[in-house]
């Protein structure tokens, strides 16, 4: 039985320095080494192999939008921005970039292995956020569909909240969400016509 | 002191060493300066020393600001690789990490987990209860007490109601003397607790401290890459050291002396440009500073360690990012139920 631990792991992950090169470039090779780390640098523009990189090591000082092959702020890997000056305006565009942690230039003897472990919960966290609002405002637009079905519901003959009640069942008994259900009965109606015959079925 | 001795006294070498000491006298906040101090002499470029992760941190930035080498000789957590250190005793995949391999199957997956309240403790039992638990064994409590403190008795408390297949102690000083003593007590007054059904183990008791512990280290189980009179590292037998803190200091200045003797006009280089210039054959991995190390398990008997299984030449891995540089842990199918 080989042993899996869920110590952070990091080996045989791709690493990408966007980074012209530097001594900051062979510091940061340095300590990747020890992780485990398969890494690459790149300067000025990240190749189409970073795509497939799980971190990207970026250099804030000197960087601009345009060195990016995705739009500002929507990396899909952990981002790292290499910081040497601590003007407002450059840590602004670092952020602006999804910068998801950070180490300060000159890089010397350590902080690499902490970047990458703060900065990929940053990024886990931020994904998990963006796919529950993505579903959220899913629901929220089919809003008007619920409403609609309530209406189509009730028109046979039932109030609003037993027309309502209903489409909750309806969801239920299907094992699927309200909005589910209710998108379900608008197109039936629509697809059907006779809306009165329809609702008979329900 | 030793070593550097038996480095001037052979007349093979080309130089001789010169010795500054400091003693920051356990002292954490003496050790940067201290360090600093002796570095500030320029001519001095490798340091022999340090105890704790603490003091280790602490003069790591000391080094990287005047190019000067730590070689550090004590079994550490892990999770470090600087450019500056060279580390010659084990880490977590040297140490720990066989211990719980060849423990597990043995006593049996439920273990009690206590240290003291620093990276160590802290570290060495995150690992341990990872591996306990990724076996399938259960983490029956964790406790921890400050530097120094004795007050142990809830953890005697908890291990005698919980009933663990085994304890690892990564107590250190003081509190690991006086939690050994009561539990010495407590297998007395109870024969679960004996070595042999609940053995203690430990990563950082050496023979340096069994005159403290006395007769309540019998029975003891401790994993390091050498005990008193083992054959092998660090040179073959011809010498016998007190433990594996003397055997690991003695390894690093032979190390430094063959690649000083074999790299002349590098005497006051950093050590990666030392290792890098060095084409000779160096027991330190270029890109860990670590060493490969044996790994021996040991019990006390009758006042000293008898090796009971052992590994040569585990490479180390301070990230533990290498599953090939692991011992596996097997567990039995069938458990006997006590």
């Amino acid at each position: 039985m080989k042993i899996r631990l869920h110590i952070p792991d990091l080996s045989k992950l791709r690493v990408a320095i966007l980074h012209r090169p530097h001594a900051t470039v062979q510091s940061l090779r340095r300590q990747c080494k020890p992780i485990g780390l398969d890494v690459f640098d790149c300067w000025p523009e990240l190749p189409p192999k970073a795509l497939a990189a799980d971190f990207v090591f970026f250099d804030a000082d000197m960087g601009y939008d345009a060195q990016f092959p995705w739009d500002a702020g929507a990396a899909p890997m952990p981002m790292i921005a290499l910081i040497g000056s601590e003007a407002p305006g450059r840590i602004e565009w670092s952020l602006s970039q999804g910068a998801d942690a950070q180490i300060l230039k000159p890089v010397g003897d350590g902080g690499v292995f902490s970047a990458l472990l703060i900065a990929r919960r940053a990024f886990e966290v931020r994904q998990s956020m963006r796919d529950e609002i993505g579903v959220l405002r899913g629901r929220l637009s089919q809003r008007q569909t619920v409403v609609q079905a309530v209406t189509l519901l009730a028109a046979a003959g039932s109030s609003e909240d037993e027309a309502y009640a209903k489409l909750r069942h309806l969801a239920m008994a299907r094992r699927e969400t309200i909005e589910d259900a209710a998108l379900r009965v608008v197109l039936d109606a629509q697809n059907e016509g006779g809306l009165h015959d329809k609702f008979g079925k329900y | 002191m030793l070593a550097i001795n038996a480095i001037n006294a052979d007349t093979s070498f080309n130089f001789t060493f010169e010795t500054v000491d400091r003693d920051p006298e356990g002292n954490i906040d003496l050790y940067a300066p201290l360090c600093a101090e002796i570095l500030e002499d320029r001519s001095v470029a490798h340091v022999i020393g340090c105890v704790t992760s603490w003091s280790r941190k602490d003069v790591i930035p000391i080094l990287e600001r005047l190019g000067a080498t730590l070689w550090y000789s004590l079994p550490y957590e892990g999770f470090e690789a600087s450019d500056h250190v060279v580390y010659t005793h084990a880490c977590p995949n040297q140490h720990l990490l066989p211990l719980l391999s060849w423990a597990l199957p043995r006593f049996g997956g439920r273990g009690y987990l206590t240290g003291s309240n620093y990276i160590w403790g802290w570290e060495l039992n995150r690992v341990a209860r990872e591996v306990i638990q990724e076996a399938g064994g259960d983490v029956l409590g964790e406790r921890y007490v400050a530097l120094n403190d004795i007050n142990i008795g809830h953890m005697i408390e908890e291990i005698r109601a919980t009933r663990p297949n085994f304890v690892l102690n990564s107590l250190v000083g003081a509190s690991s003397y006086t939690f050994l003593k009561a539990f010495a007590e407590l297998a007395k007054a109870d024969s679960f607790f004996t070595p042999d059904n609940c053995p203690v183990l430990s990563c950082n008791l050496t023979e340096s401290e069994l005159v403290e512990i006395g007769d309540a280290a019998e029975g003891l189980i401790s994993a390091g890459p050498y005990f008193h009179g083992a054959r092998g590292w660090p040179c073959q037998g011809l010498r016998n050291f007190e433990s594996s803190l003397e055997a690991a200091s003695w390894a690093a200045v032979m190390e430094l002396s063959q690649l000083l003797q074999a790299n002349p006009g590098l005497e006051g280089a950093p050590i990666s440009e030392l290792l890098s210039e060095n084409t000779h054959r160096s027991m330190i991995d270029v890109e860990t500073h670590h060493t490969a190390l044996p790994v021996l398990i040991a019990q006390v008997k009758d006042g000293a360690f008898q090796v009971l299984e052992q590994w040569q030449d585990i490479p180390a891995d301070p990230y533990l990012s290498h599953s090939e540089r692991r011992i596996d842990i097997r567990l039995p199918k069938l458990r006997i139920v006590k």
